[in-house]
């Protein structure tokens, strides 16, 4: 009855079941295509489309930076993914993952600017989890609705969103943020003194890595809370195919009313997946705070609960998939400056182009498995 | 079906192939290399981004520079914009408004070959100019232009974001307005409190006209983009508003009764020019109305709504506030 392959269970999307293989070919087939059609828009708009690919290329792989700013940028689209990905799979649209880690995130500073800082590890620790909790509660409120009373959670997600932002914004401009400054953000819950950052914080990879020899510049600032969106990778894997809770979130998700005739409960499920889901998009909170710049900053967020329902889509709702999923949006993300600037006509949006034809032709996948069919005589 | 995909290949390869120049790279042409980022409002904000990338572009025009420019559209695009010249060793990075302040602190200690510029912002290290403008003296005497040329007695500010440094305009223009009129009414308001207030018109022509409604007959704006609703209200209403930044007199003729001008298109121009001939010096360049870093803009579009003596006059306060005989109040001083 226990099925441990991903494989093996439908896709949302497809009425049958593919090999793992086969799975990453059309996603990898939608994103060289979506390259390809960017490129011509390139072409279009008067600018190389090679030098485009170079610059792609150069600025993702070509440096230290490069890489460790990709990687940077894909830790909360992995988080978002997921979150994405675990509702999804019982059956839920969370699209207020941008509101829970904004709440996440503030509650993260909150932690770091009300507990003394006597012990700074506790205190990372204590603002992680708030990070989780806080993300949790979030969106387990638009979880109990839908249970309870049926509200759906498309409108009370999203909607959560702005109510989200309203909160922090006030609690940040009338109670957190220092005297006189102009930008909207709190203080600071780490500074620098003589040279070392003080108060909570999490270790930059700079630190990680240069015991092993390995001279990751200091400036970057990929943390450890990129490893933790990899353990959460894990995590999330074994949870939903190889515990019994993960099994029945998956039923309710492909059959509620078939789930619930085997005796598992609907209501709990929902609420499950939902909880789970804002804890992992508040875990933004924790590479965006406690990894990056040490307070709550209104705006920090590029949009990555909204992106993280294309990651996840992109990759399948598998934690793999979206792994590699963040990667390239990650990727995207890094190289769309450096299109923006060193080419005359192209805009950074050209990246917000490619990845809505990615999106795009991963939709409309059934179509293309009917061309690759005919093509390859009916192998595929 | 292979020749159809082959067929499609090759008409691809035939499409992309002539719009290659591989290796037209930047650094190959051996001149200086300047690169500028905006702040959120975008470089068509005809006022405060306009008025720098007027300067640049000068700028690039006069002397052998490589100019690059690109604008960061949300607030977390700016620090990997910065960062994107510095990487590719830019020679001067330009960041436009104090929102940049904290971020070029720090790219600038990581970067310490590469020269900074800010503008509206102070970071202390030897590799960045700070461009800042004395705000109030400018507004002063726009304000004292409002104060004798209003017939209500009654005149409006409208800020864009309500912070410190939009505090030195509206503190100028208050203090200007009674010198010229001591039983003036200045109204104020406040588009917003964070980075959107830079660009929501709308409530900048609600704003307008809420004031307009309560008898103010002249408008003060600093609100970069909201401050087009301004313009608008005034447009509608038959009332006059007042520019800043740039010149922005030309943007509704016969309603814009002058304009404070920030010039920030010389300070930016000065220092690609400091660049070019090898004296960057780090450190404050006060602009004010001394060197006419701050002013108020006179030219064809306004000069009909400006009487002779009033321009006598504020002649006279000009000389006077450079003097020192008038003193007028730094709102970020305090």
């Amino acid at each position: 009855m226990k099925d441990s392959s991903p494989s093996n269970s439908p896709s949302p999307f497809l009425p049958f079941s593919l090999s793992p293989l086969r799975e990453l070919l059309f996603p990898l087939i939608a994103v060289v295509a979506a390259f390809l059609v960017g490129g011509i828009i390139v072409w279009m708009v008067g600018d190389s489309p090679l030098l485009v690919y170079e610059l792609f290329f150069s600025s993702v792989f070509g440096s230290l930076d490069g890489i460790g700013y990709t990687l940077f940028y894909a830790t909360p689209l992995i988080f978002t993914g997921l979150a994405v990905a675990v509702a999804f799979k019982c059956g839920l649209l969370n699209i207020g993952a941008e509101g829970q880690l904004t709440m996440a995130a503030f509650a993260t500073a909150w932690v770091g600017l009300t507990l003394p800082h006597t012990n700074p590890y506790l205190v990372t620790l204590l603002a992680m989890m708030a990070a989780v909790v806080v993300g949790g509660l979030w969106s387990g409120i638009p979880g109990v609705l839908k249970a309870k009373f049926g509200a759906h959670e498309v409108i009370t997600t999203i909607m959560m969103n702005f109510i989200a932002v309203g909160i922090v914004t006030y609690l940040t401009q009338y109670y957190y943020k220092r005297q006189g400054d102009p930008i909207l953000e709190t203080l600071p819950i780490a500074e620098l003194k003589d040279g070392a950052l003080v108060g909570p914080h999490l270790p930059r990879m700079h630190a990680l890595l240069a015991p092993l020899g390995i001279n990751f510049p200091e400036r970057l600032p990929l943390n450890i809370a990129f490893l933790l969106a990899l353990l959460m990778c894990v995590l999330v894997y074994v949870f939903l195919w190889k515990t019994k809770w993960g099994y029945e979130l998956r039923a309710v998700g492909i059959s509620g009313t078939a789930a619930e005739y085997g005796g598992i409960s609907i209501t709990r499920n929902i609420i499950l997946a939902m909880l789970i889901s804002g804890g992992l998009a508040g875990m933004v909170g924790i590479n965006e705070v406690l990894g990056y710049r040490y307070r709550y900053y209104d705006g920090f967020s590029a949009s990555y609960g909204f992106t993280g329902i294309a990651v996840a889509l992109l990759g399948r709702n598998h934690p793999v998939g979206v792994f590699f999923a963040a990667l390239l949006f990650g990727a995207l993300n890094r190289s769309s400056l450096f299109i923006d600037i060193f080419t005359d006509n192209v805009s950074k949006d050209w990246v917000v182009i490619l990845q809505a034809i990615i999106i795009l032709f991963v939709a409309c996948e059934a179509v293309f498995r009917g061309g690759a069919k005919r093509l390859l005589g009916g192998k595929v | 079906m292979m020749k159809k995909l082959l067929l499609i290949t090759v008409i691809f390869a035939a499409l992309i192939l002539p719009g290659c120049k591989i290796g037209a790279s930047d650094a190959a042409s051996g001149k200086l290399r300047v690169g500028i980022v905006f702040d959120i409002g975008g470089k068509d904000d005809k006022s405060f981004n306009a008025a720098a990338w007027e300067g640049v572009k000068r700028a690039a025009q006069e002397f052998p520079i490589k100019l690059r420019d690109v604008e960061p559209g949300e607030p977390t695009s700016i620090e990997p914009s910065m960062r994107a010249f510095a990487e590719r060793g830019y020679d001067l990075i330009i960041g436009v408004g104090f929102a940049q302040a904290p971020i070029m602190m720090q790219v600038a200690k990581d970067y310490p070959n590469i020269h900074f510029a800010i503008i509206d912002g102070a970071i202390e290290a030897p590799n960045v100019a700070s461009l800042l403008f004395k705000e109030q003296e400018g507004s002063f005497l726009v304000g004292y232009i409002a104060g004798k040329t209003t017939k209500s007695d009654r005149i409006g500010f409208v800020g864009g974001m309500d912070i410190p440094l939009i505090h030195k305009f509206e503190t100028g223009y208050e203090e200007g307005a009674k010198y010229a009129n001591p039983k003036i009414q200045v109204f104020q308001n406040y588009v917003g409190i964070n980075d959107s207030a830079w660009n929501n018109p709308g409530k900048g022509k609600e704003l307008a006209k809420a004031q307009i409604e309560r008898g103010a007959d002249i408008i003060f704006q600093a609100a970069g983009n909201s401050g087009l609703g301004v313009f608008d209200a005034a447009e509608e209403t038959n009332k006059l508003a007042i520019g800043v930044d740039a010149n922005q007199n030309w943007v509704k003729p016969g309603f814009i009764l002058t304009s404070m001008m920030k010039r920030i298109d010389v300070a930016v121009y000065n220092t690609v020019r400091d660049l070019v001939a090898g004296k960057f010096v780090g450190g404050v360049h006060m602009n004010g109305l001394e060197n006419d870093g701050v002013g108020y803009a006179l030219d064809n579009y306004n000069r009909p709504l400006l009487p002779q003596t009033v321009l006598d006059d504020v002649e006279r306060v000009k000389k006077e506030i450079i003097a020192g005989k008038i003193k007028v109040t730094d709102a970020m001083a305090k």
